[in-house]
């Protein structure tokens, strides 16, 4: 299946995305989600990117904390609502929040 | 479009939330979905309990006494009546120490269906098998 | 063009989920996708009419609206939103206002649904 997870923490409390098995995973930074993209601690990046190769953080929520597009790891695609909605219907076929 | 197969995943511990409960109480509503479906459509929800999930499904509830409030157990207990399948992670049970026979029943009050205690690939494959998954 | 279908649980003030539901909503539409949303849990608090935008705090009302302008089908959890004291009368006009199998059905016929979770 092709499931796309929809990260809004930063903080996991679960251990669910790392017990979730996909042939196509998708990991959809958003909201404090995106803290995963631009944050380092210990300047060490979240082991959240480790995950998948298909990793997107929603502009609106990265730029509303004052962060930069610039501050977001190189593997991590920035994206729109839009290109949210896109990605929904046309590269997965399920979809969790978490 | 026939029978549509859903996944319902618990991975919340209840009653400081409701999300929990109303993952229960949605679930059991496809008892009633047809009424808003063409003939022949029905909706098949697998209600699985996994990580913190599985904290609050011990029998012995006490929460309309206590709060006021319908407990999850009789929830739980609504959902075998209607012959629902239940699916309890066995490998997070096992992680909390939580023993298989706390699980509540609901043989006495006519139910057929008893909750499964699963390992996790089971409910990894419920996942696979559903159209639709909603993580709760 | 394809069907969505949003579960929104989260309360409107106090939980950006809210926001991110209606906004992917919004975009959904906008891309001419038939789109619903279903309300439960802290999110039917929402669909009281007369809400007073001020800026401090997230807003449902406007957003509801303009949704339900575009097309959007929005229903509220009877149950849920009684529970917490809001009468049918009180309602965003539009609004639908069904029981748990709404939602269901709705999720019958969509291509994509999202369920986002309370808390």
């Amino acid at each position: 299946m092709k499931l796309g997870v929809f990260v809004s923490d930063y903080k996991l409390t679960s251990d669910t995305l790392d017990r979730i098995k996909a042939e196509k995973l998708g990991i959809i930074l958003v909201a404090n989600g995106v803290y995963h993209a631009t944050t380092k601690e210990g300047g060490k990046a979240s082991s959240l990117l480790d995950k998948t190769p298909n990793l997107y953080a929603l502009s609106d929520d990265i730029t509303i904390r004052g962060l930069k597009e610039t501050d977001v790891d190189k593997r991590v695609k920035v994206v729109s609502y839009g290109d949210i909605v896109d990605l929904i219907f046309n590269e997965y076929d399920k979809t969790a929040w978490l | 479009m026939g029978d549509v197969k859903l996944a319902f995943i618990v991975q919340k511990p209840q009653y400081k939330g409701e999300t929990s409960r109303l993952a229960i109480t949605h679930a059991i509503s496809y008892q009633t979905v047809e009424i808003l479906l063409e003939d022949g459509e029905t909706v098949t929800p697998t209600l699985c309990f996994m990580g913190e999930g599985v904290l609050g499904l011990q029998s012995g509830q006490n929460a309309m006494d206590l709060y006021g409030i319908t407990s999850t157990e009789t929830h739980v207990k609504n959902c075998l009546l209607v012959d629902l399948d239940v699916f309890v992670c066995k490998e997070d049970l096992a992680k909390y120490g939580i023993s298989e026979d706390a699980m509540p029943d609901a043989e006495d009050m006519g139910a057929d269906k008893k909750i499964q205690i699963v390992p996790f690939a089971e409910i990894q494959k419920v996942v696979e098998e559903a159209k639709h998954v909603l993580y709760f | 063009m394809g069907t969505l279908t949003i579960g929104c649980f989260p309360g409107l003030v106090g939980n950006m989920s809210y926001d991110f539901a209606v906004k992917l909503a919004d975009a959904a539409a906008n891309k001419g996708h038939k789109v619903s949303i279903w309300f439960s849990g802290n999110a039917t608090s929402s669909v009281k009419a007369n809400q007073k935008h001020l800026k401090d705090y997230s807003t449902g009302e406007k957003h509801i609206k303009a949704l339900l302008e575009k097309g959007v089908e929005i229903c509220t959890c009877e149950a849920c939103t009684v529970a917490r004291g809001i009468k049918k009368d009180e309602g965003i006009p539009g609004v639908q206002w069904n029981a748990m199998h709404w939602y269901l059905a709705k999720i019958h016929a969509a291509d994509r649904v999202l369920q986002i979770g309370g808390e």
